[in-house]
């Protein structure tokens, strides 16, 4: 009957057996250097596009934008309304007074 | 394909933040245009348009509407003997095949009529103009006189234009 085999001596021949290949010189630096080259990469990515985006989806800011375009629309339309409504009144009075301008 | 992807989420999200901004501006713009027009042409008569345009106190107004109302009944007199002369010239052309005598004799009381029309509105403009402060009366005269003799100069200048009316040197 064999012994059982030392477990030190087990992993020893078992290195032998299968031996890894030599790292190349500075690999862990590189390794290093790659995973912050691709951060940097995911950061460049951010583009004006991409912030814009952001900010639009901001509740406060887009309900505040909404706000700001509703009230000028309505400012504006406003003035136009006000500006059309003199202009058929002016229409009124002057087809009023000098119809013959028309005949 | 990450990136392309978040691109194309970005460009849609801020596509429709345009379309969404632009339709809120549009909409907003348009309700409030129709609402205002209708609502100050229901409080403002053509007089109420003379009041605040030209500044008019409640006095001013007062003998503004006195001389309008005044005037009225006698420009819509003027204005059926014109469209009474106009239909007799009218039936005097379609009978004549030629320049006749009738024919002269219709235009020239269709424009005696008619001049006789444009002084009695300018009466009322110098009128007008008269029961307002004295710089408001003068501009509305210059304007009345343009928006109520304009459309005939318009005609004459556009006529002399034409090739065929070439301003003559004397």
């Amino acid at each position: 009957m064999q012994e059982p085999l030392d477990e030190t001596k087990l992993s020893a021949l078992l290195r032998e057996a299968r031996p890894s290949p030599e790292l190349p010189p500075r690999f862990q630096e590189n390794v290093w250097r790659r995973i912050e080259h691709t951060e940097e990469s995911v950061a460049v990515s951010d583009t004006w596009l991409d912030r814009l985006a952001t900010w639009v989806l901001r509740p406060q800011l887009a309900f505040a934008l909404a706000a700001t375009l509703v009230l000028a629309g309505a400012g504006l339309g406003w003035s136009r309304g006000e500006q059309l409504a003199r202009s058929e009144a002016q229409a009124r009075y002057v087809s009023a007074v000098a119809p013959n301008a028309f005949h | 394909m990450l990136f392309t992807e978040m691109k194309a989420r970005s460009l849609n999200i801020v596509l429709l933040a345009l379309i969404v901004g632009g339709s809120l501006l549009a909409g907003s713009y348009w309700v409030s245009q129709r609402w205002s027009a209708r609502q100050m042409a229901a409080s403002m008569d053509e007089l109420e348009w003379l009041r605040q345009e030209f500044r008019l106190s409640d006095a001013e107004l007062a003998r503004v509407r006195e001389l309008h109302e005044g005037y009225l009944p006698g420009c819509q007199e003027m204005c059926q003997q014109i469209a009474a002369k106009k239909l007799e010239l009218e039936t005097a052309l379609a009978e004549a095949t030629n320049l006749t005598e009738d024919v002269e004799l219709k235009l020239r009381e269709l424009g005696v009529l008619r001049a006789h029309c444009q002084s009695r509105m300018l009466q009322h403009f110098y009128e007008v103009s008269q029961a307002m402060p004295p710089e408001q009366g003068r501009r509305y005269l210059a304007e009345m006189q343009r928006l109520a003799l304009g459309f005939h100069e318009q005609i004459e200048q556009s006529m002399s234009r034409t090739p065929a009316h070439e301003p003559h040197h004397h």
